[in-house]
């Protein structure tokens, strides 16, 4: 009931303090979710996937996350140093269907904010809970460490409920992966993302320098 | 059980969402303290209260089928069971999972949520156990003055609640004795009704 209720209150916060206001507390939202979940450390890539797949890790709180161990990205050495992961359900995806059979309709606010966050951010929302979502992801990845390096994330591409993608180019070339594939992945899975160690040497970067 | 409503009930919130919901609304109080995180809750169920359609009925007895099957607006987040006319019990607290998400992810419940809590009991009415009760009982007073049975307004007033962790607010001792009476229950049943169940409350037309 929490989740209906707060976003009959977008259109609210959104005429009130207009899309970027709402803009602002979303990103506070996530960033506070991050920090409230507290930092984690795995010994290597094998046993933070092993704790990813039993629900262990904060990422957890998204829901069905799968580590595509078959896409490892690696650095200039050949090494392992991240994975792409992907979302089967997107987690704003039961609050849409509950309004849709509730209320009615989600309110107009949603894809406001949306806009406002891809052409004033990032073009990379759907929906407007992509902003405390993605901003949530990129958090948490600062306060995880795998062998003793802190994470980062790339949101990579994401699909709304109407069918509309996002897919984040630059993000797919630092990391090696051809955009069609991460394209296809998307007919399974509602969201895709990378991981890896910060400040490593990767091979598209090498590419482009 | 219409299609939908069947639809909806099969549909769980995420725990992404609820849990953000709640962080959400503490930013809000560390920012504008107990009070300015009270309006917000009130105003956050009263708008979801005015994005959901009226409703009509020609009978009492229609109203109860459609409150009993989840298809009126005030059932529509929470499963009832309704032991005598006017009398409706919570099975469970909708907001059950999502705090169980929080306290499973989190840690405890912040304690601006009884802080907040205690300031609406004093200022509003004192009746509710944490925030989730504020929003949850601003919703149905908001709700049900959108409902009418006979062409009367249906009026709604909160007896007893127990929160998920086990805490009781029954309302003023001096209320009770009406509140029963429009109930048609006993202390003793209410009593009896707590014990494994939410949420009791009353729902009639003047």
């Amino acid at each position: 009931m929490l989740d209906i209720a707060l976003v009959s209150l977008i259109q609210d916060m959104s005429e009130k303090a207009g899309v970027e206001g709402t803009i602002q507390y979303w990103l506070r939202v996530g960033e506070n979710l991050a920090r409230r979940m507290g930092k984690e450390a795995y010994m290597g890539w094998p046993s933070f996937n092993v704790a990813l797949r039993e629900g262990r890790t904060a990422f957890s709180i998204e829901g069905d996350v799968s580590a595509l161990t078959d896409l490892a990205i690696t650095d200039v050495d050949g090494d392992v140093v991240g994975y792409i992961y992907a979302l089967k359900r997107c987690v704003f995806q039961p609050t849409i269907l509950r309004i849709r059979y509730s209320v009615g309709e989600l309110p107009k606010a949603d894809r406001q904010v949306a806009e406002e966050y891809n052409n004033t951010v990032r073009n990379s929302a759907v929906c407007n809970f992509c902003v405390i979502h993605q901003k949530f992801r990129e958090e948490v990845a600062k306060n995880i460490t795998v062998a003793d390096q802190v994470l980062e994330c790339y949101q990579l591409a994401n699909r709304g409920f109407l069918g509309d993608t996002k897919t984040d180019e630059a993000a797919l070339k630092k990391i090696g992966v051809n955009p069609e594939y991460v394209r296809s992945l998307l007919r399974n899975y509602a969201c895709v993302y990378a991981m890896l160690m910060k400040g490593a040497r990767l091979k598209g970067e090498e590419g482009s320098r | 059980m219409s299609k939908e409503t069947q639809i909806t009930r099969l549909i769980e919130d995420n725990p992404f969402v609820d849990v953000a919901a709640y962080l959400f609304l503490e930013d809000i109080a560390d920012k504008q303290g107990p009070a300015g995180m009270n309006n917000y809750l009130v105003s956050l169920a009263n708008s979801l209260a005015r994005s959901m359609p009226e409703e009509e009925y020609k009978t009492w007895e229609e109203f109860r089928s459609a409150l009993a099957s989840n298809r009126s607006i005030l059932t529509t987040f929470e499963d009832v069971v309704l032991p005598t006319e006017n009398c409706i019990v919570t099975t469970k607290c909708p907001f059950g999972r999502g705090w169980t998400e929080y306290t499973k992810r989190i840690g405890n419940f912040a304690k601006v949520h009884t802080d907040v809590a205690e300031y609406y009991n004093t200022t509003v009415k004192p009746s509710v156990v944490d925030t989730q009760c504020i929003i949850h009982q601003t919703f149905r007073s908001a709700a049900a003055e959108r409902i009418k049975v006979g062409g009367k307004r249906v009026k709604y007033a909160q007896v007893a609640a127990v929160s998920e962790y086990g805490v009781r607010k029954i309302v003023p001792e001096e209320w009770l004795p009406i509140l029963l009476n429009t109930a048609k229950i006993s202390r003793t049943e209410l009593n009896m009704i707590l014990r494994n169940n939410s949420c009791v409350w009353v729902l009639y037309t003047e």
